[in-house]
């Protein structure tokens, strides 16, 4: 008995020291960095240690709060349009009434905008959203529906919905497979009890298709959370990487970019790394027990 | 099948194997475009060596190096710097002292353009890097539209009118008139804005430096836009571009601001502010339709833009062959001659060389101009000494804020503070003026 426990362990040990080495190593490493001033370059040896005063000055740091902010608003917008549509297409194709076909065609096609390279995208954006020669004022102007172009990349409000929208296009067909299969997880006997008993669209909607759908749908929240707390190459792309206009584009992870590779303030990118951690573990736990607890009850 | 499929597998182990024990390189290069491998080409054949040339593209350069060359593992033999990093790499010990026995290249310093050689120093005034290369910048116009709006498309007469920058809005006004933009965006002006009065970025106290002549770029920006001097192509933009060819949309709602306008859609730009690579990189690529019409002269002050400079690593242990591959790229008058005459089209930073050639030179593109002697010209009149290594940074800092006044969503007062609240941010280390 004991014999065979022992040989477990050899058969997890490529994890175990991958993990260790490329994992927890860089992990602790980065922690160590966020105590000094290092600049990448000269030498972590050469860094002055500096303590706490990099966490200091986190706290007080008006341009982390800031893309936190920014961060939070485009997430948000944009999880909200991409599960309304990814939740309704699903609902559409899943219909057992309307019985629409093609849905492996159509579930490629939603897909198709997650697997263009984000550098493409970002510069097929920039060419449409161009506010003297772009294609979407060109139309909006001939069409008659505004007098004069609109600066989109110009403005903080566009510019942060343009990010969201783009987001929501590319990952909306995502969630849409991952609803769908939900949605055909679900015993086809609830609909059947509820219509036979009168229910409506939107009662079996509501009391059967959401609370059974729950598990997936804190599954595509946390995934989502976590992905849009990392926001970051869409927004250096679109404009002139630095967050413009305004610091509006301007997301944690491309706060911490520029700070460690732009400005050569490594010691400080590492503590925005640690922020960026603990902001992201707090929104995990928060979703994750709001979610559960209901069930509970 | 099986037993395809098992000789496949088979072969494609076999052909994995030989890959990985494929012959070393004598020499390793790394830079971040492909411009050096033509003269690694002829090297190779030289030398009968083999060099192998990484290229690292410009996003990546700098992270990807840096580590290889700050842990010594991995790290190339020769490797390339850009203007816009050279001189924090200059500060570390990553370049080997060219100064030092055996390469002595300070007896060199007479033979090549003073400000290229000056920036390839390190703090102690040892040379860590050289550069085969000059980079002043100038203004290419379009001599079509020169000889229509003002007459001459004479690049002296014209220089003449850039020398100042009331002479510049001038020629705004006039071109104008004629429903023509003097430059594509207000960006063009900036070079000239702080040579009005060259003071370095940052001073040896570490305090931003901040001039009347800076400020002005907030003005003159000011003044481009609102009198629509420039078509609102940004710069690098592929409305940037197409301006090179020919009309591009303009003005579809601006109406409200120059009741006199007749809802005029198109509008042709004249000139553009560029350096010398951009002839060869981005005119010639970009706007053959236009080629012959073009002609390049002076702003109101000299300016440079961007540079390449090359060294050897301080611990290769390939220090022979490094050095005999940067003699040749820097001081090799016969290979010099023949790279840049039949390719690049540089302007050499290696006086012996690029003076020969500019005796006589004709450029087709420019109209039969000899832009050697203009640039070479242009590029004595430049100083390194207030280059400092956060340039590119706190330019660009200052350039954004510029670009938000310019918009009107805010006032110069807000845009300023919010540049040295940036400034601040991004280099901790700087005093700011109160």
């Amino acid at each position: 008995m004991e014999k065979t426990n022992r040989r477990a362990y050899l058969f997890i040990a490529p994890f175990v020291i991958v993990f260790l080495v490329f994992n927890i190593y860089p992990i602790l490493l980065t922690f160590y960095y966020s105590l000094t001033n290092y600049s990448g370059m000269g030498g972590i040896a050469n860094a002055e240690f500096v303590g706490f005063g990099n966490y200091i000055r986190l706290v007080t740091d008006s341009y982390f709060f800031e893309a936190f902010g920014n961060t939070l608003k485009i997430w948000g917008f944009n999880f909200v349009v991409q599960m309304m549509i990814a939740l309704g297409l699903a609902l559409l194709f899943s219909d057992i009434r309307l019985k629409l076909k093609g849905v492996g065609l159509f579930r490629a096609l939603f897909y198709l905008p997650n697997i263009i390279t984000i550098a493409s995208v970002a510069l097929l954006f920039n060419i449409l959203l161009d506010w003297n020669h772009g294609a979407l004022n060109q139309m909006l102007l001939s069409l008659g529906i505004i007098d004069s172009p609109i600066n989109w990349l110009n403005s903080p409000v566009y510019a942060q919905s343009a990010v969201a929208l783009i987001g929501a296009w590319m990952w909306f067909g995502n969630s849409f497979i991952i609803l769908l299969a939900g949605i055909s997880g679900i015993s086809r006997d609830y609909y059947e009890a509820a219509y036979i008993d009168g229910a409506s669209w939107w009662q079996s909607f509501t009391n059967i298709t959401l609370p059974q759908l729950k598990p997936i749908l804190l599954y595509v929240l946390i995934t989502s959370i976590i992905g849009g707390l990392q926001l970051f190459d869409l927004p250096m792309l679109l404009t002139d990487t630095r967050g413009a206009p305004q610091g509006s584009l301007n997301t944690m992870v491309l706060y911490l970019y520029n700070q460690a590779f732009k400005y050569n303030n490594f010691g400080y990118g590492a503590t925005l790394a640690y922020g960026l951690f603990i902001i992201t573990v707090i929104f995990s736990a928060v979703t994750f027990r709001t979610m559960y607890r209901k069930e509970v009850k | 099948m099986k037993k395809l499929v098992f000789l496949l597998a088979i072969t494609s182990v076999f052909l994995v194997l030989t890959a990985c024990s494929e012959e070393k390189a004598d020499l390793v290069v790394t830079s971040f475009t492909d411009e050096l491998q033509g003269p690694i080409d002829k090297f190779e054949e030289l030398h009968d060596v083999k060099v192998d040339l990484q290229i690292i593209p410009t996003e990546n350069y700098t992270t990807t190096l840096r580590p290889a060359l700050e842990s010594g593992k991995g790290a190339p033999d020769v490797f390339t710097g850009e203007i816009v990093y050279l001189k924090d790499w200059l500060e570390q010990d990553y370049w080997e002292n060219l100064s030092a026995d055996p390469y002595n290249v300070d007896s060199w310093e007479d033979d090549y353009m003073e400000y290229v050689w000056d920036l390839g120093k390190d703090p102690e005034d040892n040379v860590r890097a050289v550069s085969w290369q000059t980079t002043p910048g100038g203004i290419y116009y379009r001599r079509s539209i020169a000889k229509e709006v003002l007459g001459t498309d004479d690049p002296a007469e014209v220089g003449e009118m850039f020398s100042t920058m009331e002479g510049l809005m001038e020629v705004g006004e006039k071109m104008k008139e004629k429903n023509y933009r003097l430059f594509p965006d207000e960006g063009s002006i900036q070079p000239y804005t702080n040579g009005q009065d060259p003071q370095p970025w940052v001073n040896e106290a570490n305090e931003l430096v901040m001039t009347e002549a800076r400020l002005s770029y907030f003005d003159y920006a000011k003044e481009l836009r609102d009198k629509q001097y420039t078509a609102l192509a940004p710069a690098w933009s592929p409305a940037w571009y197409e301006s090179f060819v020919g009309p591009i949309s303009y003005n579809v709602g601006w109406d409200e601001l120059d009741d006199s306008a007749e809802a005029e859609d198109k509008t042709e730009v004249f000139a553009v502010s560029l350096p010398t690579w951009a002839l060869n990189s981005v005119l010639k690529v970009e706007a053959q339709e236009t080629a012959g019409d073009w002609a390049v002269t002076n702003g109101p002050t000299p300016y440079f833009q961007g540079g390449t400079w090359i060294g050897m690593y301080k611990d290769s242990e390939n220090k022979d062959l490094a050095w005999e591959f940067i003699q040749m790229l820097v001081h090799d008058e016969e290979f010099l001659t023949e790279w840049v005459t039949e390719t690049t089209g540089d302007v050499l930073s290696y006086i012996p060389v690029t003076s020969k050639i500019s005796e006589g030179y004709e450029e087709e593109y420019l109209g039969g101009q000899n832009h050697y002697e203009f640039f070479l010209e242009e590029a004595n009149k430049i100083d390194a000494s207030t280059i400092t290594k956060y340039d590119q940074q706190i330019g660009d800092l200052f350039g954004t804020e510029v670009g938000n006044y310019v918009e009107g969503t805010v006032t110069k007062e807000e845009a300023l503070e919010e540049f040295y609240n940036q400034v601040k941010n991004a280099f901790p280390d700087i005093t700011i003026p109160e």
